[in-house]
């Protein structure tokens, strides 16, 4: 009779393997949690401590130590962020508003053409595009033809097509079906919108600022080519004065930038994300 | 068109030639590293899941990391010229490359590997002869993807000492306020516009070669 029926340490041990193996994968989960959270940060700081150690290491002439003095380089670090942070702030004031407009039903179809000049656009290479915005921004006559200015404004303008273009493939894919079940519950256009189109498209909004700061962040280091300073100017003073500490310290610490942006608007995006999305 | 004068030079046209054969040659070792170790990655990263995760992420930091840092940084490691563009570009050429690896295999019928694990294939001839010819056509679109962003990116090595067409942007940036700045900053960023688009009909050219009719779209 006991042999016709599962022996019960047997029965227990499967029952244990699989609690054993759902603890396994919750803590694989937490652990993979823990390193998408502080993964990053960790990270960066071992950086950011060797990159100072190895400069306080390293014997610096009078010219190193002139090109990384800390106010030289805070004073770097401030115009890279003003640059990203002023570009960003206008290119978004710009394009997301512009990205809602020019999906409206009404002129939906010219959209198309708008997304694919900015995929055509993405085949203009940086340097180019950014150096004949600067010219010809320095052509206008209001604009003033040196300084910050232009620079931001060229800025401004060369990450503008990429942010439009993800804003309208963005709200593209908002499930047409949700939108035709509010029209059929008698909403108008506009409350379509406000109600539906708008909260769905929020992770393309956020999407969004997360690409242009990225975006910018990372062609703010060519600013200084332009006279609009920032760190990039490190990078260029240790490239022509052949010093490796100073080129050293203005890559890496351009890179430590960027990749903070990126996890910090990351974390942004994914905290104000609507809960059901 | 003053541009068009310009164009027409001989010393010109000499430059914009060679320049383009430069960035050639630079965007071609890169995409012949990343497409290699893209590939092995993106096997990997298949294969084995709890790679996955790793790999795509750090491929894709690379991405974060700006052109002009990642190409000084390379200065201290492999040296001034070209060497360190061509690492810099291929960092950043294996995303879109692993990625699109991962997904094209995934993409691939279980049922077809499983019927040509019955006709008693291994293993490593079940990838070779199934899975990668079944995964080729998404994999192409990752290195077209990878190779377009390089073409663009390669014109930065120019302001770490590197060659291509970048050399022409920037004696352009240089002479900014001076008359001749426009016609090198449009003959260099068009070339590189060109050059794009050739390497995209030579990728749809290599899509006709390679891509088996069964599975052509």
């Amino acid at each position: 009779m006991s042999t016709t029926l599962t022996p019960p340490e047997a029965d227990v041990g499967a029952r244990d393997r699989a609690i054993a193996e759902d603890k396994a994968a919750d803590s694989r989960a937490k652990r993979a949690k823990l390193v998408h959270y502080y993964g990053m940060p960790l990270f960066l700081l071992v950086v950011t401590i060797a990159l100072l150690l190895y400069i306080q290491g390293s014997e610096l002439d009078s010219i190193e130590t002139r090109a990384l003095a800390t106010d030289v380089q805070l004073d770097r670090l401030q115009q890279h962020l003003l640059l990203t942070g002023v570009s960003t702030f206008f290119v978004l004031l710009l394009a997301i508003p512009l990205g809602i407009a020019a999906t409206r039903p009404r002129v939906r179809r010219y959209a198309p053409i708008v997304i694919g000049l900015g995929n055509a656009g993405q085949a203009i290479p940086s340097l180019g595009a950014l150096a004949l915005l600067f010219f010809l921004f320095r052509t206008i006559d209001w604009l003033p033809s040196t300084g910050t200015i232009p620079v931001v404004v060229s800025l401004i303008a060369y990450s503008f097509l990429p942010i439009l273009r993800n804003t309208m493939v963005g709200l593209d894919q908002v499930d047409a079906n949700v939108l035709e079940a509010g029209r059929g519950m008698g909403m108008s256009n506009r409350l379509v919108l406000r109600r539906l189109e708008l909260p769905l498209a929020v992770p393309v909004i956020l999407a969004g600022v997360r690409t242009a700061l990225v975006l910018n962040v990372g062609t703010a280091a060519l600013a200084f080519l332009f006279g609009g300073g920032g760190l990039g100017e490190t990078i260029q003073a240790g490239f022509q004065l052949n010093r490796r500490p100073v080129l050293i310290f203005g890559a890496v610490s351009v890179a430590i930038l960027a990749l903070l942006v990126d996890y910090l608007a990351g974390l942004v995006e994914e905290f104000m994300t609507p809960r059901g999305l | 068109m003053a541009f068009l004068e310009y164009l027409s030079s001989p010393s010109v046209q000499r430059t914009i030639l060679v320049q383009s054969l430069e960035h050639i040659r630079i965007v071609g070792y890169a995409m012949l590293f990343a497409i290699i170790i893209g590939l092995f990655l993106g096997i990997a990263a298949h294969r084995f899941p709890p790679f996955r995760g790793p790999i795509l992420s750090v491929t894709s930091t690379f991405l974060t990391i700006p052109s002009l840092a990642l190409f000084a940084l390379m200065i201290p490691i492999v040296g001034i010229g070209d060497r360190g563009p061509i690492v810099a570009l291929t960092l950043y050429a294996l995303l879109a490359i692993v990625r699109n690896t991962v997904s094209g295999l995934f993409s691939v019928d279980n049922a077809v590997v499983e019927s040509a694990a019955g006709m008693g294939m291994s293993k490593t001839m079940r990838l070779w002869r199934i899975e990668l010819p079944n995964a080729w056509p998404v994999m192409l679109a990752g290195i077209r993807v990878s190779t377009l962003l390089t073409v663009g990116i390669a014109a930065i090595a120019a302001l770490v000492g590197g060659s291509g067409l970048g050399q022409l942007i920037f004696s352009g940036i240089r002479r900014i306020g001076s008359p001749g700045a426009l016609n090198a900053l449009l003959g260099g960023t068009l070339a590189i516009v060109v050059l794009a688009m050739l390497f995209d009909l030579l990728y749809l050219a290599i899509g006709r070669l390679t891509i088996p009719r069964g599975i052509r779209d």
